[in-house]
């Protein structure tokens, strides 16, 4: 699985699928089950980001490689309202839909690398990366 | 490569290897740091010089480099020896091939320079890289070794745990930890779980953070953990932090925290010596009887 | 979306949830769990999470929800069998769930909440 592969994200199923297509690949590139749980833990927090306030989007899953390391990529995307004030849902506990709150602030902290991108009325990318220790 | 400046290096091997060993010789305070035999010390040195003259001759191979500094570095030798001999060779060569030319102007004397530095910095390098491989390597299994020692997991009797962490945390450590005691007390069954930091020697903020976040996973799959060995300034960094321990038991000592895992687990320490006497007294009771 | 069973057994309520939970199905198990509480009138649940491999957010504010809404309804609730990967998850995710009792396995589970019942 060297070329990207993609899954949609329309109905709240698909969070189910999005994290246990991630949790395998994560499986099969090495990483121990606390890892693995971290991973598909992410995958579903930004899955339920996506259905919940995009409605629709996809999840992207790519394999890394850097000096030295291998890792999982996972790319959020999707064209719904984006988020005006980034570092406000950045913080624990903030949230629009009486949710913990604790999902974006929460996969920063399951993954190494977490990246966001969002433009109000244009849509939100969220990369997030893993490195295998 | 300058096949011309090569033949007198090679052609005058004696010659050179000779001003070296003085060279070297010279500088001899890796014979004493090393504390070893005047011999040992010579034949080292005419090893390494011979190497380095294979080395200039058959370019590219570097199987008796290889094997000369495996040599040396498992006999402990400083890198700096290997750096030196290879410094006053380039010193000695290039001096060497400067007094034989009848002329000298600048064009020669660039010349001389680059091909001495090609003989050299490749045999440098290459020593550089081979020590710092195994110094690598030597860091990479203490890490490991580190690791394996770093939690270990004491089932002291049923139902009761204790993890002794020593030495710094950092937040790799910190993450094997908190893996180790949540299989471990699924693993030994263990209700209550005591982590002992007393031989943690700095508890900062961010310690006190892995810590806290691993008593409170603890919870989670359901077993009680108690923290023990809080010293007064660990008691103050967890303070100043505004965390809040009420929902967790700590004990000053390892000892206090075994007494409330007992009274968790519903036990206590009985006194056999007392059973011993109530005994004797029921025995001389009956005697008297 | 499944159906989550609940098992009777005297004043208890038992819960061994076997299956990746979606959204659907977790909220379905919440008001199923309250009707039950309802209608047997129990006084203690045991939800056992041996075989859960992912709770994220979501799914831990049900759970947490579940918990307070049976204790209003009377009902102590004790989670067991948290495996280590979802524990060290949810503290990732900032999620302690405080005030809800754990366990380690269903029979200690019950033990338990026969203390806490009987104080
Ligand atoms: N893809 C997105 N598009 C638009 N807004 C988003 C997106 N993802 C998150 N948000 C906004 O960021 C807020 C915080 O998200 P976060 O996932 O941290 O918490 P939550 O979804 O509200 O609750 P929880 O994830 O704990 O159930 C959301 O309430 C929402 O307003
Ligand atoms: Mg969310």
């Amino acid at each position: 699985m060297n070329n990207q592969s993609c899954i949609p994200i329309k109905k709240e199923w698909d969070i189910v699928g999005a994290r246990q297509y991630g949790r395998d690949i994560a499986k099969n590139l090495g990483f121990g089950s606390v890892d693995q749980a971290r991973i598909a833990t992410a995958i579903s927090e930004l899955a339920r980001n996506i259905y919940l306030y995009a409605q629709k989007g996809k999840i992207c899953f790519d394999i890394v490689e850097g000096v030295n390391k291998k890792g999982i990529k996972i790319v959020a995307i999707d064209e719904g309202p984006g988020i005006e004030e980034i570092s406000k849902v950045m913080e624990d506990g903030y949230t629009t839909s009486g949710g913990l709150g604790a999902g974006l602030p929460g996969i920063k902290r399951l993954m190494d690398d977490f990246d966001i991108i969002s433009e109000v009325g244009k849509g939100t990318e969220i990369t997030v990366v893993k490195w295998l220790r | 490569m300058d096949t011309v400046l090569q033949d007198i290096v090679l052609g005058n091997s004696d010659e050179i290897v000779k001003k070296w060993i003085n060279e070297v010789e010279k500088n001899s305070v890796h014979k004493y740091s090393l504390t070893i035999s005047e011999e040992l010390f010579d034949s080292t040195n005419r090893e390494f010089v011979n190497v380095i003259f294979v080395s200039v001759q058959n370019q590219g191979s570097k199987d008796d480099l290889k094997d000369f500094a495996e040599r040396i570095i498992n006999f402990g030798w400083p890198l700096n020896y290997l750096t030196e001999g290879m410094q006053a060779f380039r010193r000695v060569t290039t001096n060497f091939i400067i007094e034989r030319s009848e002329t000298l102007d600048a064009e020669r004397f660039k010349q001389v320079l680059e091909s001495v530095d090609e003989w050299v910095d490749p045999i440098v390098n290459f020593l550089v890289s081979e020590y710092s491989g195994s110094w690598e390597s030597t860091v990479s299994l203490q890490k490991v070794a580190l690791q394996e020692l770093s939690a270990p997991l004491i089932p002291v009797m049923d139902g009761i745990t204790v993890m002794p962490l020593i030495g710094t945390i950092d937040t790799e450590r910190a993450k094997l930890i908190m893996e180790n005691l949540l299989e471990g007390a699924i693993k030994h069954n263990a209700e209550v779980v005591l982590i002992d930091i007393t031989g943690v020697p700095v508890v900062d903020t961010m310690v006190a953070h892995h810590i806290i976040q691993a008593a409170e996973a603890v919870r989670l799959v359901g077993s009680t953990c108690i923290l023990v060995g809080i010293r007064p300034e660990i008691a103050q960094t967890i303070v100043n932090l505004g965390i809040d321990l009420s929902k967790f038991p700590t004990k000053s000592s390892l000892r206090k925290g075994f007494q409330s895992a007992l009274e968790i687990t519903d036990r206590a320490v009985v006194n056999l010596k007392d059973k011993g006497n109530e005994m004797e007294n029921m025995i001389d009771s009956l005697n008297k009887g | 979306m499944m159906r989550i069973p609940i098992l009777k057994l005297h004043n208890y309520l038992l819960i061994s949830i076997q299956i990746d939970l979606d959204d659907q199905t977790a909220i379905q198990f919440q008001e199923d769990l309250l009707k039950k509480i309802h209608e047997t009138g129990a006084t203690g649940v045991v939800i056992d999470l041996t075989s859960v491999d992912i709770v994220d957010s979501y799914i831990a504010k049900v759970l947490g929800d579940v918990v307070s809404m049976s204790d209003l309804m009377g009902a102590k609730v004790v989670l067991t069998g948290i495996q280590p990967a979802v524990a060290i998850t949810l503290i990732d995710l900032g999620i302690h769930l405080k005030d809800v009792p754990t366990s380690l396995d269903l029979e200690k589970g019950l033990i338990k909440l026969r203390q806490e019942l009987e104080e």
